[in-house]
């Protein structure tokens, strides 16, 4: 690693005008749990001559509230604090369970819910500092045609990376807004759009700027009816990142569905919000056949890279699941 | 019996054998020390972080030493330029090929080669002030390199167009061939045939402690703080390298994060780390990070295995034929072989055998011999294709295995030592897991259960000699006990604590044990093959025995009374068969006060008539869904005939052990390496996967525990392997039992699990082999 400066502020104003400093956003960065961070200054693939420390900064907490609009989390709350949280637990089951299958216990109470949110693809080309990749700036992408059986099965962008964050499914499937702050003030974005492929003149997962901090999430009141869910298939049975990850939201009114969010993680450089499966589902019946159909639309779309053709087959068994899951009878 | 030593000539050379000079211990000797779940000697040490490991030791003035490793898998180096990094303030040695001597290491090459053979070969080291110093002025040392074409996949590694990384080819040697009978002609006469195409993974040992030391000079002579399975190995090695005598050099090694083979060879580091230091005038600490542990320590080498194997429509195997290669990597290391072709030759009675391995070079890093190396290998294959044989037979999988049992080593045409041993183990595993009850409901939804058995057979576990212990008898009663063995985290020390204490009939905790220091413990070999307990064991017993031998001269004289009748018990010195007059030891040994009673033990020589080997069966439940590829293993049951059970606590320690490390040789564990760009991918704990504890079910182990007195004088054998050769197999079958797909490429990812059931169709008819 190598050496840098940390400094740490107690106004958001200083922290948005040192991160404002740094033009290329590469050289000033801010620093919350580190779990992601201080890997990708240890291997060598970021190198910020600064970190900005967040925790002290009063403007930013680790608050989780529930109010009669929903619930607002802020962004220095950790995993754990989310995974054990009862009202994340018995209203948005997705983002417990995404939170709570989430790394290690050690690294949950590190890791909070805005850098999570914002962390780097696991891709081994793009985190191995020998090889060039298209993601670090370089020409192409070695994992394409090379050892690619975690890598995406969707091919929208340059990158082949899938997202690592299993939060991240969790929070678009719950219609999460995320509330960002910068120096001109604070905007909200919905998570499905904060969340944007890679592109030639973007080469990242977000639409943050270099010069932006995540104030925090704000969640909807869950509607009567609704359910919530997020499954994960994993490598191992626990501390791997996710194969494949789907959280699923679906509304039943009077045995029908009346709304539903259904997200793939692992899939591609973002989580993949299935919209075609959730417009059938809408004023749809609940059944074996209809979930089953629905994993098929999930992967409709997939073009497998060369060794990864099982996580088409993944993906359709666990958005079928899902979707059970998230409108079985209650008990 | 008393301690003798023969001397001899046989075949033109001096011939030394020892005999311990105490007669073995049968089933029926009373034991109280032994077979006593006696808690682990160091165990506060360990559990409260107070035990020193290699990592742990600092000296005044110490530097930290870091490796530049090639990025290439191989390369000529036309040019290097350590000035830079040597400028950089608190870096006190630099060295490299450009300014040491070549000092032989690995075959023909060198600690510095001007060629690099795979991505992680050393090329230059740094010794600085800390590790972060040491890394920056890696990153100041210019290198040129000519790249040369690389080859890193076994099947391409053997085409005759393959880049080869020797003149005389990718294969190293001569082929290995065995026959016994003919196995081409007599599977001719086979009712059934299996003929099939196996492989399994390039594995890595991924000790929690990586491969390292910390060392110092004082004047000419050097120490070395090693993390290894044997002390004298590494003193052997860097003396030679240093062309110093082995006196000059103390290998000292305390406590161990494991080795699982891979710490029973020298390393580059343990030369590197001397010479930095004596080019510094400063100790030096040169501890491998993971990306270079699981790069450049060793790995279980992949394996391509072709087999035949025929049998008679009773189950009988008429012949059995097997074509291997062995992906080694770029070196050969030396220690154990991975001897893949062994079972093949022992397992099952079976007259025509033929096998034939391969040893191939690529440009990966070198293998090494990885905890039952070439047994896990092979087992993989012979015990899926045994269980194959069963269903094409409608037999029992374990009914096939004992119409095969052999009770004599067929290579040697030697009796076994315990020729029931295997059978102890069908009957205990099989009778622990209830294999012969019905299974219970094997399809709930997605999810399918069943039930797989796997055997093997280990082909050291016996010890050999030499090896030597003192013991110190002290004028309070209690024993210092002093060898040159090492504990590599198995528990050796409070094994022999526990031998001693029996020996002597004092407590375990009269005992000290020294171990690991070439310095004062007498020659013990390297701990390796299951061996270390009966090696030393014997040793240590004869070294007590000599104590208490004498003890009982002085006592005699005391007590005025035959030497010959007296005994010890708890620590108290009475005749045979009476109560009314006993001593202490103490008490004995006051009058002659600080005199002390010194005892030597050798290791004695094993039966020449009979074949010692160590035997195992295990039992496996697996679920498997159908719809999401996942794999869960539901319980294990296991056997083993390891001879007597010194400690009942450690060996279900290594027996957990073991089989966790087999459900993740099974499972999830595989290096992945990208052959266009000749790196491994995974050098690493997050993508290399090994088991967690979710990963792991509960495991019974079912205690065989019948002492193989032929074996040697303390009957036991070893456990350290056994326990991890049967794994991988059983799940297989049992995954074969769950839905008809027999996998024949280890391990059994997500990946690999999903793309069969795909092939199959998700409720497909068993499949006959290919």
């Amino acid at each position: 690693m190598r050496p840098f400066a940390y400094e740490r502020p107690e106004s958001i104003t200083v922290a948005l005008s040192r991160l404002g400093d740094d033009v290329d956003g590469a050289a000033v960065r801010p620093l919350a749990g580190g779990t992601d961070l201080l890997t990708l200054m240890k291997a060598d693939i970021v190198a910020p001559h600064t970190l900005i420390d967040l925790k002290r900064v009063v403007e930013l907490d680790d608050r989780i509230e529930m109010t009669a609009e929903g619930m607002t989390i802020g962004a220095l709350a950790t995993l754990a604090q989310i995974e054990s949280h009862p009202d994340i637990v018995g209203s948005y089951a997705a983002l417990a369970g995404a939170a709570s299958q989430a790394a290690t216990p050690q690294l949950r109470n590190m890791a909070t819910i805005g850098g999570n949110v914002l962390q780097r693809p696991r891709c081994w080309y793009f985190r191995d500092p020998q090889i060039s990749c298209w993601l670090k700036g370089g020409d192409s992408c070695p994992a394409r045609d090379g050892e690619n059986a975690h890598h995406a099965i969707f091919q929208d962008s340059p990158c082949v990376a899938v997202h690592p964050s299993d939060s991240a499914a969790a929070l678009i499937a719950l219609d999460a807004t995320v509330r960002i702050r910068g120096a001109s003030g604070e905007r909200a974005v919905s998570a499905g759009q904060f969340f944007a492929l890679p592109t030639d003149e973007h080469r990242l997962e977000s639409v943050l700027g270099p010069d932006e901090l995540i104030l925090g999430f704000t969640l909807p009141a869950p509607a009567a009816g609704s359910r919530s869910v997020y499954l994960k298939a994993m490598d191992r049975k626990t501390w791997a990142f996710a194969l494949v990850g789907v959280a699923a939201s679906v509304t039943v009114t009077g045995g029908t569905i009346t709304d539903a969010r259904v997200v793939l993680g692992g899939v591609e450089p973002i989580p993949r919000r299935l919209i075609a499966v959730e417009e059938l589902l809408h004023g749809s019946v609940p059944s074996d056949d209809l979930f089953r159909r629905m994993g098929e639309l999930a992967v409709v779309d997939a073009q497998p890279l060369s060794q990864n053709g099982y996580k088409v087959d993944l993906a359709r068994a666990l958005v079928t699941r899902a979707l059970a899951d998230a409108t079985a009878p209650a008990g | 019996m008393s301690a003798t030593m023969d001397v001899k000539i046989e075949d033109g050379k001096l011939a030394l054998t020892e005999h311990e000079g105490v007669d073995g211990w049968d089933a029926s000797t009373p034991m109280t020390a032994v077979g006593q779940p006696a808690t682990r000697l160091e165990g506060i040490e360990k559990v409260t972080g107070s035990a020193r490991y290699s990592y742990d030791v600092r000296l005044p003035g110490q530097l930290y030493a870091a490796v530049l490793r090639s990025p290439h898998p191989h390369a000529r180096i036309t040019r290097i330029d350590t000035s830079r990094a040597e400028a950089l303030p608190g870096v006190h040695a630099v060295i490299s090929s450009a300014n040491t001597p070549q000092i032989p290491w690995f075959e023909d090459s060198f600690v510095f080669d001007t060629t690099v053979r795979y991505v992680g070969d050393e090329v230059a080291a740094v010794a600085a002030v800390s590790d972060d110093v040491a890394a920056d002025a890696l990153g100041l040392i210019e290198v040129e390199y000519e790249r040369l074409p690389h080859v890193t996949e076994l099947e391409a590694a053997i085409r005759p167009d393959a880049p080869k990384l020797r003149d005389s080819g990718n294969i190293a040697g001569e082929p290995t061939v065995y026959d016994r009978g003919d196995a081409v002609a007599a599977m001719a006469g086979a009712d059934v045939v299996i003929d099939a195409v196996f492989t399994t993974q390039a594995a890595i040992h991924n000790s929690l402690e990586p491969h390292g030391c910390t060392v110092a000079w004082e004047g000419d002579e050097l120490t070395v703080w090693a993390s290894t399975q044997s002390v004298f190995t590494i003193r052997e090695d860097v003396a030679s390298g240093l062309g110093i005598p082995e006196h000059k050099v103390r290998v000292i090694k305390h406590h161990m994060g494991g080795g699982f083979g891979a710490k029973q060879v020298a390393w580059k580091n343990d030369i590197i780390a001397p010479l930095l230091a004596k080019r510094a005038g400063r100790p030096v600490q040169l501890m491998l990070d993971r990306h270079a542990e699981n790069l450049a320590s060793g790995n279980r080498p992949p394996t391509r295995q072709h087999v035949r194997f025929g049998a008679r429509s009773d189950g009988t195997l008429v012949a059995i034929w097997a074509d291997i290669h062995i992906g080694n990597g770029a070196y050969q290391v030396g220690g154990e072989a991975s001897n893949v072709s062994g079972m093949y030759q022992s397992l099952y009675r079976c007259d025509d055998v033929h096998t034939e391995s391969r040893t191939v070079l690529m440009n990966t890093g070198p293998a090494v011999a990885f905890r039952a190396p070439g047994h896990v290998e092979s087992a993989w294959v012979i015990e899926q294709v045994m269980d194959e044989l069963a269903r094409r037979l409608d037999l029992d999988p374990v009914e096939i295995r004992r119409r095969n049992y052999s009770p004599i080593d067929q290579v040697e045409d030697k009796p076994y030592s315990l020729p029931d041993g295997l059978a102890y183990c069908y009957d205990r595993v099989t009778a622990d897991f209830g294999w012969a009850n019905p299974a219970p409901p094997a399809v709930a939804g997605s999810k399918r259960r069943g039930r797989g058995f796997a055997a093997h057979d280990w082909a050291a576990g016996s010890g050999h000699p030499p090896a030597y212990a003192f013991a110190k008898l002290n004028p309070d009663g209690g024993i210092d006990l002093v060898t040159g063995t090492q504990d590599i985290g198995t528990g050796t020390r409070t094994g022999l604590a526990q031998l001693a204490a029996e020996e002597l009939g004092i407590g375990v905790d009269q005992v000290r044990v020294q171990l690991g220091d070439t310095a004062s413990g007498p020659y013990s070999p390297v701990s390796s093959g299951s061996s270390t307990m009966a090696s030393i064991g014997p040793a240590v017993r004869g070294a007590v025995a000599d104590v208490r031998q004498q003890l009982l001269r002085l006592a005699a004289v005391k007590m005025e009374v035959a030497a010959e009748r007296l005994t010890i018990v708890d620590g108290r010195i009475s005749v045979i068969g009476t109560t009314d007059q006993s001593m202490t030891i103490a008490e004995v040994m006051e009058d002659v006060a600080p005199a002390n009673l010194l005892g030597r033990g050798a290791r004695g020589p094993n039966p020449s008539d009979v074949s010692i080997r160590t035997f195992g069966a295990q039992c496996v439940e697996v679920e498997v869904d159908t719809e999401t590829g996942e794999v869960t293993v539901l319980r294990v049951s296991t056997a083993h005939d390891i001879g007597r059970i010194i400690n009942p606590a450690l060996v279900d320690s290594q027996i957990h052990g073991g089989i966790t490390q087999g459900i993740g040789f099974a499972l999830t564990e595989e290096r992945v390496v990208d052959h266009r760009l000749g790196m491994v991918m995974n050098a690493n704990l997050e993508e290399y996967k090994i088991p967690t504890m979710l990963d792991v079910p509960p495991i019974s182990h079912a205690h065989v525990d019948v002492p193989d007195s032929v074996a040697n004088i303390t009957g036991a054998k070893g456990v350290g392997e056994p326990p991890l050769i049967p794994t991988a197999p059983a799940i297989a079958n049992a995954i074969f039992d769950a839905v008809g797909i027999r996998v024949h490429d280890a391990p059994i990812s997500r990946q690999r699990m999903l793309t069969l059931l795909a092939e199959h169709g998700q409720s497909a008819a068993p499949e006959v082999a290919r």
